[in-house]
């Protein structure tokens, strides 16, 4: 099995690439290995920083162990309330666990897969890769084809406002 | 009904190179299946295999009229995967920039430890 690495819109601080059917997140944070566990499994921590910038986030079921269930609740102002759920595959403090990362899709259901997320000490600080398995490299591939994604999709809905003016 | 559900049925039809090009075609503008195929070395059955898949899957529409049966775009589900894709792609860029903020607030609230840092409760859990 030959996968490939393909970089999907890595920033100067996150390297984000797929490889495979998985969607893969990078990077070091100035912190020591405890302190990053600690955020991404203690409920008090996580509001602080999960979700998008202008997002709040509710954390109403969180039982960090293998079986246990978690359910965020994020809030904008903007939209209606979102909720993330899942259960815990795996748990391995503090170097990583598994979970399954599932939201609700209107009329189509429930969406989502497992995720990875493993923290390693580099030095005192801690890099985390979070990986998404969405799937088949197809599935992926189609999903994140050059063009399709970004600008092409914005020239079909003019086409398509065209198409449904005339 | 099918078994799939839409979206992996979107994915499975965007998997295909071909299939993407007739998309890419179709975006600017309709046409019929022989004009689809020119550009591919393929036979009309092939091509229309492949635009049996896209109708399936809701991405594109074929016209009514018997003979001349224009296909066109219907860019809803394609708009619905790329945007979904692009949710949880920003979902967790921002976090990572937001949980190095949190992290770094963090530090500075403590005070520098000197050499010792095997202390597991350096703060109330």
């Amino acid at each position: 099995m030959t996968a490939t690495r393909i970089d999907r819109g890595s920033t100067d601080t996150t390297a984000i690439y797929s490889d495979g059917g998985d969607l893969i997140f990078e990077r070091t944070f100035d912190a020591p290995i405890e302190k990053v566990w600690k955020a991404f499994t203690d409920p008090e921590a996580v509001p602080h920083w999960w979700g998008k910038h202008g997002t709040t986030t509710i954390v109403t079921e969180m039982d960090v162990r293998p079986g246990g269930k978690w359910r965020y609740i994020s809030r904008a102002a903007d939209r209606d309330d979102v909720e993330f759920y899942g259960e815990y595959l795996e748990v391995d403090p503090p170097h990583g666990f598994k979970w399954t990362f599932m939201f609700d899709v209107d009329g189509v259901g429930p969406m989502g897969g497992p995720e990875t997320h493993v923290l390693e000490d580099v030095g005192g600080k801690t890099k985390v890769t979070s990986t998404w398995h969405m799937g088949s490299v197809e599935v992926l591939e189609g999903a994140l084809s050059t063009g399709m994604v970004e600008g092409a999709l914005e020239t079909w809905d003019r086409l398509a406002a065209l198409l449904a003016a005339g | 009904m099918m078994n799939t559900d839409p979206l992996s049925t979107t994915f499975a039809a965007l998997a295909d190179p071909t299939r993407r090009a007739i998309l890419a075609r179709l975006a600017v503008g309709e046409a019929t299946v022989s004009e689809l195929a020119a550009p591919f070395d393929m036979s009309l059955p092939g091509i229309s295999k492949h635009l049996k898949v896209l109708q399936r899957a809701g991405l594109i529409e074929q016209g009514r009229q018997a003979q001349w049966r224009p296909c066109r775009l219907a860019p809803e589900p394609l708009r619905e995967v790329a945007g979904w894709v692009e949710q949880y792609r920003r979902h967790w860029e921002e976090s990572f920039e937001r949980l190095s903020d949190y992290l770094g607030d963090l530090q500075d609230q403590q005070r520098p430890k000197g050499d010792d840092d095997d202390s597991d409760q350096d703060r109330q859990g």
